[in-house]
């Protein structure tokens, strides 16, 4: 077969370029490392940060797992799943235990990711001091410095107002105990999963031009006050529908005709295994 | 089969990123090191990750008297040979004494606060990775403790730790052997002695 492109859609020195900044992201942790971000062939704010690093990192025999807001079957992440079999013809899998390399937007898969699986995450706005200060230059100070006062005095200011910290998603994390970071908009309920994941963690704004890291076995700590802890979306009583799960984070769902709301699963694989009895979890129904 | 620049390259990429992840982990670059079919007068391991790390954008210096790999490596990757302390990549090969390799950590590049990554890496050859003595590692990619036997020196420790005390200013670095094997030690690993 040939192939109209190069491998994995790059050439050799954009992917080397992109290759050096991970490393060094790798090796500081939390701290966005500038690069010289590509055009790509997809509308920018899809996800074009994280599907350069996926390019640059991506060989023959990798399998890869894309998914938009928990879904593998949205339009993004469909379109980006075809470029990237287009130009390397790897293997796609909807299977989060299949996977290699997992690029998501918005979530982070319900099953607990391995050693040696890399998750990819898009970025919108990698900047978590961007409300408190317009200019890079002063932001790129205010990490030098440590100087996080204004990311604390924010949430401060929610607590006053809502009587919570009400960040919903994107809530800031402080990595290693030096930089404060922008997860990326993942709800609150799936920053704990980044906290000694056994997956190492990539993050990608191609607007920004920025990358980041979150090697395996990092703390990573919601920002929180002591009186006020980090709390995430709560479903209270609520089950899935569909398989009944009680510890997955639940999308709201209005059915109109019946003027009834229900709750599905957000990661829609991670619901359908179950419901096929793949995998178990809490609030399996049993037939006992 | 010759060395497959755009495969082979990836591949070594992929062990390297997960060395410099997990800290103290021993990848292999056996297989990626067994398609190169001409001489070259440096570890197949350590030619193989320059040819992954360097081009044109990027800086190099081969420490010692090594005229000619300096410029087969200029001449393949179109990286520059600079100064010690303008390099993004220093290289200590095998033949040098201890003391070189220590006088590199020094003077090497450690970047800014408001710029760690213009920082320098460096590659070290030791004739066999995971002989010598026990070192503890401990830090970000490490659960709880690791232990690995290097040809690593109190002096070299010593030296490093200098060099990385006021994080996120340091440097990173990668390790490689005669058969291929690879570790990497970024700025965040604390090394101490396993005491006897
Ligand atoms: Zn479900």
């Amino acid at each position: 077969m040939t192939r109209l492109h190069q491998f994995a859609f790059f050439d050799e020195g954009s992917k080397k370029e992109i290759r050096r900044t991970i490393l060094k992201a790798i090796s500081i942790p939390g701290y966005q490392v500038p690069f010289s971000s590509r055009e790509m062939p997809i509308a920018r704010g899809w996800g074009t940060g994280g599907l350069q690093v996926t390019l640059a990192i991506i060989g023959q025999e990798d399998v890869l797992k894309v998914i938009d807001q928990g879904s593998d079957e949205s339009v993004n992440a469909v379109n980006i799943k075809k470029l990237v079999e287009k130009t390397t013809g790897v293997t796609i899998t909807e299977k989060t235990a299949e996977a290699t390399i997992i690029q998501s937007r918005h979530r982070i898969p319900e099953q607990t990711l391995t050693e040696g699986q890399v998750l990819v995450l898009q970025v919108p706005a990698p900047e978590p001091l961007r409300s408190v200060e317009k200019s890079e230059r002063q932001t790129k100070i205010l990490h030098a410095e440590e100087e996080y006062s204004g990311a604390w005095l924010q949430l401060f200011e929610q607590i006053m107002k809502y009587g919570q910290t009400n960040t919903g998603a994107d809530h800031p994390v402080y990595v290693a105990g030096r930089y404060v970071m922008a997860p990326s908009p993942i709800p609150r309920f799936d920053n704990h999963k980044m906290n000694h994941s056994e997956a190492l963690i990539l993050l990608g704004a191609g607007r920004e031009k920025k990358i980041y890291a979150v090697p395996p076995y990092t703390d990573v700590r919601s920002l929180a006050f002591e009186d006020y802890p980090f709390t995430v979306e709560s479903f209270a009583t609520e089950a899935c529908h569909l398989c009944g799960a009680t510890d997955t984070y639940l999308d709201e769902i209005i059915d109109a005709d019946k003027d009834k709301v229900y709750y599905q699963c957000n990661d829609s694989h991670h619901c359908l295994e179950r419901v096929n009895g793949v995998i178990e979890g809490k609030g399996d129904i049993s037939y006992a | 089969m010759p060395l497959d620049y755009v495969h082979d390259t990836q591949a070594v990429f992929r062990k390297v990123m997960d060395c410099m992840a997990q800290p103290g982990k021993t990848n292999s670059l056996a297989k990626q090191m067994c398609q190169i079919d001409f001489p070259i007068d440096c570890y197949h391991s350590t030619f193989l990750t320059m040819m992954t790390l360097l081009d044109s954008e990027a800086t190099f210096h081969i420490k010692g008297n090594h005229t000619s790999l300096v410029q087969r490596i200029a001449q393949l990757t179109l990286a520059k040979h600079v100064e010690e302390s303008e390099a993004d990549f220093i290289i200590i090969t095998a033949d040098l004494p201890q003391a070189s390799l220590i006088d590199a950590i020094q003077s090497a590049k450690k970047g800014s606060l408001i710029d760690p990554q213009l920082s320098a890496t460096i590659i070290i050859e030791t004739s066999e990775l995971s002989s010598g003595q026990e070192w503890l590692l401990s830090g970000p990619g490490i659960k709880k403790e690791k232990r690995v036997k290097l040809a690593y020196s109190q002096r070299i420790n010593q030296a490093r730790e200098e060099k990385n005390k006021e994080f996120p200013l340091g440097i990173d670095l990668v390790i490689t052997d005669q058969v291929g094997k690879v570790i990497c030690l970024p700025r965040t690993t604390v090394i101490s002695e396993v005491s006897k």
